[in-house]
């Protein structure tokens, strides 16, 4: 077997968010591209050249995807679609939809920008390979990729539950919720735009730009681009530490001021909706986590991505010794925070008040290093364009809890979706 | 000490494994899906708790046979619900559901800050039992049948919103004569 090799490349972040333009668009990369600023950090990582793909369908059993990640050395990147989940949790779905349950693949070589050190490391086993991607990294300038917006939507989008539509389901949630079939749940609409001639990547790294978050990933799986523009990191695990920060509460603001961190912070309203995710996920990862190392800190922690004021927490535990990350990844899957809870109960709800399916919406965008290293995102603010059909479609939903007001929420869910709801001049 | 926990399709029930576990030092927990109920051997068990979960008590049949047994019960949240059903009590819906957010009450003559995640309450209290606690607004949070072994708590000890969870598994194990 040929030995992986690396190499590290002193490069700035706009100089590595360049160079993953020129491989997304030269060489069909997959990215994941983080950026500086926000509580969630991890490194980006940009894979060319794909040498092993799985594609994750409804009899794919966690064990095979575990040995696909960590048969090799080499890092896995990829998606694990919601769909997946419901099969993972027992939900059954009867709704048609062709979308992938996943897709992950191994890479001849993948280049990875460390914010902390400002280096990138390339790992191949093909040598000649590493010296063409260095040698173009070095030849790029930092100017972020000029890349021509085109064939943006001019008409509004269908949405799969309209205002009115959505607020009765918001209203019957409410109901479920009183009833004690839920104590929280997460209702979304799906917006579904038609433009046959966007170029998705321009409109990728044109996002990224305006509306930088943690998490952005560009995936290619079959004739789907999947654009995710995520704040929000779902399980991190390094070296057997976990760590997971989900968000509730959310803030929409015209101006950003410290000071409305508060109005989230003190309104009981969103603390709860927090609180009971954080027990959630406290609940999720502890399946996989020793006795005693599971505990909480920065509850009710703010921060500002877009226009909104999101509240999140940090919640930590060790593995156990007989389990991996993957273990703790399907157990905890998918992440509490867009589900609602009790998780299995609430996504049984939204299967039945939900008429579109989620595909890789609240899935996983997800970096496999090896068994007890990997950082993962909980793919909301996520759109997937299909070059064959050209459709677009963009998920939003909000938290419903008993104080929950429909028009409230359906104001929330539009808020998510403003960045997308606002392109072409609609 | 060997802990049975039923897990009637929660999403707390691991918090309450951890607390279980951190509490007793040394107990073994043996985590069971409600969907076994039927075909459970509980024998070797010295405890069998009765995890919270969605619905009502009526959506979970089958435990009969646990209260049956004469081993000590610990009910919480659903699981007191239940108790108080098999005791022939009544569970309704609460006005002031409430999910996620904590409330004070007293409890063994001391004021304690407790996790509550409720749509329904105790309405008409089971025979045999006697409410331990309840909250300003009368809501059973606490209650029990001490020559039985059942013990049932209404609000969370394994959510991280209650500060001292671990003193209402002590005081579980003191009632049920488990110290």
């Amino acid at each position: 077997m040929t030995m992986l090799s690396t190499i590290s490349i002193s490069a700035d972040q706009s100089r590595f968010v360049a160079f993953a333009g020129y491989l997304a668009r030269e060489k069909g990369a997959d990215l994941l591209l983080s950026s500086s600023g926000y509580p969630a950090k991890t490194p980006s990582v940009a894979g060319v050249h794909p040498m092993a793909e799985l594609i994750i369908e409804k009899d794919t059993t966690p064990d095979e995807i575990k040995k696909f990640c960590f048969g090799t050395p080499a890092l896995t990147m990829g998606f694990v679609s919601y769909s997946y989940g419901m099969k993972l949790r027992g939900v059954a779905s009867n709704k048609a939809s062709d979308f992938p349950m996943g897709h992950l693949k191994k890479y001849e070589a993948t280049a990875e920008y460390h914010p902390t050190t400002n280096q990138v490391v390339f790992t191949s086993e093909n040598n000649p390979l590493i010296t063409e991607l260095t040698e173009r990294l070095a030849a790029l300038s930092d100017a972020a990729p000029k890349m021509k917006l085109h064939g943006l939507p001019h008409a509004p989008p269908a949405a799969s539950l309209n205002h009115a539509e959505y607020k009765a389901g918001v209203r019957e949630t409410l109901e479920r919720i009183r009833s004690g079939h839920t104590y929280q749940l997460n209702l979304s609409t799906r917006f579904t735009w038609n433009c046959p001639n966007l170029d998705p990547l321009a409109l990728f790294f044109d996002m990224r730009n305006n509306h930088p978050a943690p998490f952005y990933a560009w995936l290619n799986s079959g004739s789907s681009r999947i654009l995710s523009t995520s704040p929000e990191r779902f399980l991190r695990v390094t070296d057997g530490h976990v760590l997971s920060q989900p968000i509730k509460g959310t803030l929409k603001f015209d101006k950003y001021t410290p000071e409305l961190a508060s109005l989230l912070t003190e309104s009981l309203k969103e603390s709860a909706e927090l609180s009971m995710i954080v027990d959630l996920i406290r609940n999720d990862i502890s399946a996989n986590c020793t006795y005693g190392s599971v505990f909480v800190e920065n509850h009710k922690s703010v921060f500002a991505v877009d226009t909104l004021l999101q509240m999140y927490a940090d919640v930590h535990g060790d593995l156990k010794k007989d389990r991996d990350c993957l273990d703790l990844f399907f157990d905890a899957f998918p992440g509490g925070s867009v589900t609602g809870c009790p998780k299995q109960n609430s996504m049984s709800i939204i299967e039945e008040l939900e008429p579109h399916s989620r595909d890789v919406y609240c899935g996983s965008v997800v970096v496999i290093r090896d068994t007890m290293n990997m950082d993962s995102s909980i793919a909301i603010r996520t759109a997937a364009y299909d070059i064959s059909t050209g459709s677009l479609d963009y998920w939003a939903g909000s938290g419903i809890v008993v104080d929950s007001n429909p028009a409230s929420e359906y104001q929330e869910t539009l808020a998510k979706a403003e960045k997308f709801l606002t392109l072409g001049g609609q | 000490m060997d802990i049975l926990l039923i897990d009637n399709n929660d999403s707390f029930t691991h918090n309450l494994e951890h607390l279980l576990a951190i509490s007793t030092k040394s107990a073994s927990i043996i985590v069971e899906s409600h969907a076994n109920l039927t075909t459970l051997a509980f024998s070797r068990f010295d405890l069998i708790v009765i995890s919270p979960g969605p619905g009502a008590p009526v959506e979970y049949p089958g435990y009969e046979r646990i209260f049956a047994s004469g081993k000590p019960v610990l009910g919480i949240c659903l699981g007191m619900q239940i108790m108080n059903e098999y005791c022939g009590g009544r569970t309704g819906r609460l006005q002031k559901c409430m999910h996620g957010k904590t409330d004070t009450i007293v409890f063994n003559g001391t004021e304690h800050i407790v996790a509550r995640y409720h749509s329904l309450y105790v309405t008409q209290l089971g025979n045999g039992l006697e409410i331990l606690a309840e909250n300003a607004d009368f809501v059973p949070m606490c209650l029990g049948n001490r020559s039985n072994r059942w013990l049932g708590y209404q609000f969370h000890p394994e959510s991280f919103l209650t500060p001292h969870g671990g003193a209402f598994i002590d005081h579980a194990l003191d009632y049920l004569d488990l110290g």
